[in-house]
């Protein structure tokens, strides 16, 4: 009798202690969870802050954006037009607009930005001069020749300056925070550009 | 996030609609040139635009084309029961028999075999495209090139280039720079699996071969397939007091459509610009600063002979481009990149293969040197009759 009785109790505590377990893990996975979609929300649509002077702020419409393509028959860069939620600072509307540049190809387009591209930073000094800070995929992933990496590094100062003429006279490339010479061994983005 | 992403349709209004419609036609129909030959001189000026006679697939062309691209002092004569053409130009007689390929100049001192014998077509008497490519420089000192992808002869001078090494002065060097090298820079790559640095380096050879035939001091930057830095070729061109430096690559483009060759110059002041201010032009406080854009006037008068010569390849002209280039960058000498072909489209990467095309394209860079070196006076000639007809055509 006591045998079976010692055998029911052990595996009742085997029981309890596999629910509990399970429960716990549950739990972490559902706040995780929680948190995570709280982050996604913050990202999709920023809550209405009521200081005005945020930069995260948001301009009051959707603005028309040209994001400089190549079409897939064609010899020159065109641009495409995107509308985009833009914040009113700046420096925020760049990084929506080049990581729009480097996320957007619609079909029959080209994209002239290296596949895996992404945008670390960017930052306008008091010049009028942006930095702009890419992953090394824009670097890497150049498939070689001049025109190849003419339309890479105009593509970007087209949309820039396209987008923002009045705050940005001058673009300097920087590939994961560094300056470089050049992407891929002929033109010389070693210093501040335009056209 | 999400982007609403609105098109650039272009509207179609009649205008457009309508010069569509006519391009449209003619590009079926075909223009009335698509029937001609276009003869050029040496610097790519048309000479004549002659209609050819398509014969069992060969180009026939009137014998009156002689006087308009070749000698307009050209005589010529018919006697029908014989069948003998006689041609009198620059100083010699040649008889030719209808149906018949051989070409006697000067009463059989020379014979020439044709591939294709001349015709009477539509009751005339026709001359094949071959006639004008061999017997030509027999008549003159003069060079013949076809190309008949692009339905155009071209009849070049041969004067004005220098012979032997003793004109030339020994201290201007010719720096060929063959772009990438090494295991870890291939450059660009064709579908088919060519790497640009295997294609420049096999003209950056051909080059040499010629340049060393013609007398000319030269060097490469690399010989082999190795890596070489920016900074090592840059040594290897400034150890020379004075020269020329010429960076070959191939192109690639995101567009299968870009072929063709181009040439590019490095100016930081160019289609793309630097922030900081150019240096004040040359004064004498500045003459002992060497850099690069100091030798762009130079740069750029070599690049214009260069695209004279290069179009001869191509339907479109070719493009000369200006701005920060990196592979040129600290040369101090006259430098100009070429773009060879674009290893991204089918045919310039077929071409490129061709060992012909390779020979050609060598031979016309090789042109340029010599038509560059003459102008410049860096070729010491030994009679002031020559020198001056060396510049001719580059004033022309
Ligand atoms: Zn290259």
């Amino acid at each position: 009798m006591s045998k079976i009785r010692k055998i029911i109790h052990s595996r009742l505590i085997v029981t309890w202690g596999i629910t509990l377990v399970t429960i716990v893990i549950g739990l972490a996975i559902v706040l995780l969870l929680i948190a995570n979609s709280k982050r996604t929300v913050i990202q999709d649509a920023p809550p209405e802050l009521p200081n005005q002077a945020n930069p995260t702020d948001m301009l009051p419409s959707p603005k028309d954006v040209n994001i400089y393509l190549l079409e897939s028959d064609g010899l020159e860069l065109t641009p495409v037009r995107l509308e985009l939620r833009l914040y009113a600072e700046p420096t925020e509307q760049l990084k929506q607009i080049l990581s729009a540049l480097v996320q957007t190809t619609p079909t029959n387009y080209r994209n002239p930005i290296p596949r895996g591209t992404v945008l670390n930073e960017v930052y306008i000094d008091t010049q009028k001069t942006a930095y702009l800070d890419f992953s090394h995929h824009l670097a890497d992933g150049q498939i070689g020749g001049t025109t190849a990496e003419y339309m890479s590094v105009t593509s970007i100062l087209r949309t820039v300056f396209d987008a923002l003429p009045e705050n940005i006279k001058h673009v300097q490339i920087l590939i994961d925070g560094k300056e470089v010479e050049t992407l891929a061994g002929h033109l010389n983005i070693s210093q501040p550009l335009r056209f | 996030m999400q982007y609403n992403i609105k098109m650039c349709l272009r509207t179609f209004d009649p205008i457009k609609l309508f010069l569509f419609i006519i391009l449209l036609v003619s590009a079926t129909h075909g223009f009335s040139d698509a029937e001609t030959v276009r003869f050029v001189n040496g610097e790519g000026d048309i000479l004549d635009e002659v209609e050819f006679i398509l014969h069992d697939n060969n180009i026939y062309l009137p014998v009156e084309t002689l006087k308009s691209v070749f000698d307009p002092e050209m005589k010529h004569s018919y006697h029908t029961p014989s069948k003998q053409l006689t041609i009198k130009t620059k100083d010699k007689e040649i008889k030719l028999l209808m149906g018949n390929p051989s070409v006697t100049i000067d009463a059989g001192r020379q014979t020439i075999t044709l591939t294709v014998p001349p015709r009477i077509i539509k009751g005339e008497q026709k001359l094949p495209i071959s006639f004008f490519e061999v017997v030509l420089p027999e008549l003159d000192d003069v060079r013949v090139i076809y190309k008949p992808e692009l339905q155009r002869v071209r009849i070049m001078q041969n004067t004005s280039l220098p012979s032997d090494s003793s004109e030339i002065n020994p201290l201007w060097t010719v720096i060929i720079d063959p772009g990438h090298g090494g295991e870890d820079d291939v450059g660009c790559k064709s579908q088919t699996g060519l790497f640009e640095k295997d294609v420049v380096l096999s003209v950056a050879k051909e080059i040499e071969t010629l340049c060393k035939q013609h007398g000319f001091s030269i060097y490469l930057t690399r010989e082999e397939d190795v890596k070489k830095s920016r900074q090592q070729r840059f040594q290897i061109a400034n150890r020379f007091e004075t020269g020329l430096y010429i960076s070959l690559h191939c192109n690639a483009s995101f567009s299968q459509n870009h072929k063709g060759l181009r040439l590019y110059l490095n100016n930081p002041y160019g289609s793309l610009r630097f922030r900081t201010a150019p240096i004040p032009t040359l004064g004498i406080k500045n003459l002992n600063i060497r850099t690069q854009a100091n030798f762009l006037q130079q740069s750029k008068d070599f690049a214009s002979i260069l695209q004279k010569e290069l179009n001869f390849f191509a339907k479109d002209p070719i493009a000369i481009s200006e701005f920060p280039v990196i592979s040129l960058k600290d040369v101090y000498m006259p430098a100009v990149l070429i773009e060879l072909g674009y290893l991204s489209n089918l045919e310039d990467a077929a071409r490129l293969t061709n060992q012909d095309h390779i020979r050609e394209l060598a031979q016309t860079i090789v042109r340029s040197i010599q038509v560059y070196s003459a102008k410049v006076g860096h070729t010491i000639k030994s009679n002031g009759a020559t020198a001056e007809e060396s510049s001719n055509p580059i004033e022309r």
